[in-house]
């Protein structure tokens, strides 16, 4: 494998009392999508929080490129070079289009070696967020929103992409869209992890394949060599 | 006729007034959820030091415009400081930071009393503004003019500094939703320490600006408070035109108040606030729910 963009190794992450990740660990290789599959409480999100510092784990490290992030708060995290799009979308309603996008704006790191990102690349892959620069975000469908969400991420010029369910509540066409971007990010070199429930859509998409079940790591593989297996799949997703 | 224009204008004053103060309390309600109960004490304590600032007790007398930027420059530094080293450690825990922050309004309220003594300080209309404007039959005090000029630049510099510089859009992403802002890399914490320093000196600066109209006295602060809260309830924690209508709206319910049914004032001041929590509870402009 690549060097590593994001590693989680032997996380424990609790809500309340309620354990929720345990012993998790996976590594993302640099310029590769890894899946993030589960069903829904499996912990997919949960493994998306701490990787940005909203939840910090109690026991395990999460590393960036080499570098320990575990219990940085999340601000620092994401000047290390770590984007969320996160799950619903949560663009900030009360900014224009435009300005949920500057509010994100960070300068191109020089370890960096994909596309610049700014408003104006931004605009140029999602020209409907173009059409809608100055509207209140609020007023967007949910396909725009997904769209700016991803924008607003890409702004950072980050070097890891956490993409938590971004097919999500959307029409089948959007998804279609949504996928595309995705693939033209991967294609850029970025490293991007993938949460899914549908493994439909990642399978296509990902080098890399982790499962979680119920708050544990249950398969890891890379996506070829997962395509034909049904029986795991059955076992820990419920399909195929 | 007079009457009712000269109540108007004092309306329109106290709302400018309650505008200075109000827009930082619901900035900081709105972006950091602490209901920072030493705000009416910003509010005198900008006033005090602005009195030592003009009665030469410091070595030097300065002018009443220089006083009341110098006292409110004090009195967001000492916001700031009060945000770092006590609100900070109190995240997530509403009712210790609302003892906290009455448990110094308290203090400062006795410090105030050993500093400045018991009795009521008058402060001098600054030079220029002493007189009154004509318009026909009815005269306007110069100086209560020069108040409402006053709010409503503060009110276009707000908004401009909201609503047209990134820094201000970093404020309205961490009032949205302050957990994403951080993901998103902005660093919320300094912008809470930011908002904070600002909501205090606006406070401190309309504490000196109302001086010569209120004049200063022990208990100014708990005067001034609950006219705060009432305002940002009924416009909206977070919302600029919520605190600027508020304010205008409090104004003349309190100054039409205290003169139509002065038995019945406090009834008339809160009536809107009971309403409103109960119709509307996230105040007529505001997006959250107090």
């Amino acid at each position: 494998m690549a060097n590593s963009a994001l590693v989680l190794s032997g996380i424990d992450a609790y809500y309340g009392d309620s354990h929720v990740l345990q012993k998790v660990s996976f590594e993302l290789g640099e310029g590769r999508l890894l899946g993030l599959l589960g069903r829904n409480g499996a912990g997919k999100s949960t493994c998306m929080n701490v990787s940005v510092g909203l939840l910090p784990p109690r026991a395990g490290v999460v590393e960036v490129f080499g570098t320990p992030v575990t219990r940085l708060p999340p601000e620092q995290i994401a000047a290390r070079g770590v984007a969320l799009v996160p799950q619903g979308r949560r663009v900030f309603k009360s900014l224009t289009v435009r300005e949920n996008l500057i509010v994100a704006a960070r300068d191109k790191d020089a370890a960096t070696r994909h596309a610049n990102w700014n408003a104006a690349t931004v605009f140029a892959m999602f020209p409907r967020l173009a059409e809608r620069a100055n509207q209140l975000s609020a007023h967007l469908s949910g396909g725009e929103q997904q769209m700016l969400a991803i924008g607003r991420a890409l702004m950072a010029n980050p070097r890891v992409l956490l993409m938590d369910e971004p097919s999500e509540g959307l029409a089948p066409q959007i998804v279609a869209e949504v996928m595309t971007t995705i693939r033209k990010l991967k294609e850029s070199g970025l490293s991007i992890v993938l949460v899914e429930q549908s493994p439909k859509l990642v399978f296509d998409i990902a080098d890399d394949i982790v499962i979680l079940n119920s708050g544990r790591v249950a398969v890891v593989s890379t996506a070829a060599a997962l395509k034909n297996d049904g029986v795991d799949l059955r076992q820990h997703l419920g399909v195929f | 006729m007079n009457f009712w224009l000269l109540l108007t204008i004092n309306s329109i004053t106290f709302g400018g007034l309650l505008f200075l103060l109000s827009s930082g309390f619901s900035l900081i309600f709105g972006l950091m959820r602490i209901p920072n109960l030493t705000h009416g004490s910003m509010f005198m304590v900008g006033a005090y030091l602005g009195s030592t600032f003009l009665s030469g007790a410091l070595g030097f007398t300065s002018d009443f415009w220089v006083a009341a930027i110098l006292s409110a420059i004090e009195v967001a530094v000492l916001g700031a400081l009060m945000e770092r080293l006590l609100l900070r450690r109190l995240t997530g825990q509403p009712l210790a930071q609302v003892l906290v922050t009455l448990g110094v309004s308290l203090m400062v309220a006795d410090l105030c009393l050993m500093g400045w003594g018991g009795d009521p300080i008058s402060v001098e209309t600054p030079a220029g503004l002493g007189g009154f404007v004509r318009a026909g039959p009815a005269v306007f005090p110069l100086y209560r003019m020069a108040i409402i000029v006053i709010a409503v630049v503060f009110a276009i510099a707000l908004w401009l500094l909201l609503e047209r510089t990134r820094l201000g859009a970093m404020i309205r992403a961490g009032v949205d939703d302050p957990q994403m802002a951080r993901v998103v890399g902005i660093r919320v914490s300094q912008l809470f320490t930011i908002v904070f320093g600002l909501g205090a000196g606006l406070a401190g600066f309309a504490g000196m600006i109302g001086a010569p109209i209120l004049s200063i006295y022990p208990g100014l602060d708990q005067d001034m408070l609950p006219l705060a809260l009432v305002v940002v309830i009924l416009g909206g924690t977070g919302s600029l035109l919520g605190s600027f209508v508020g304010s205008i709206l409090i104004g003349f319910i309190y100054n039409f108040g205290q003169a139509l049914l002065p038995e019945l004032a406090y009834f008339v001041l809160f009536l809107p606030m009971v309403i409103v929590l109960v119709v509307r509870p996230q105040g007529l402009f505001g997006g959250q729910v107090l």
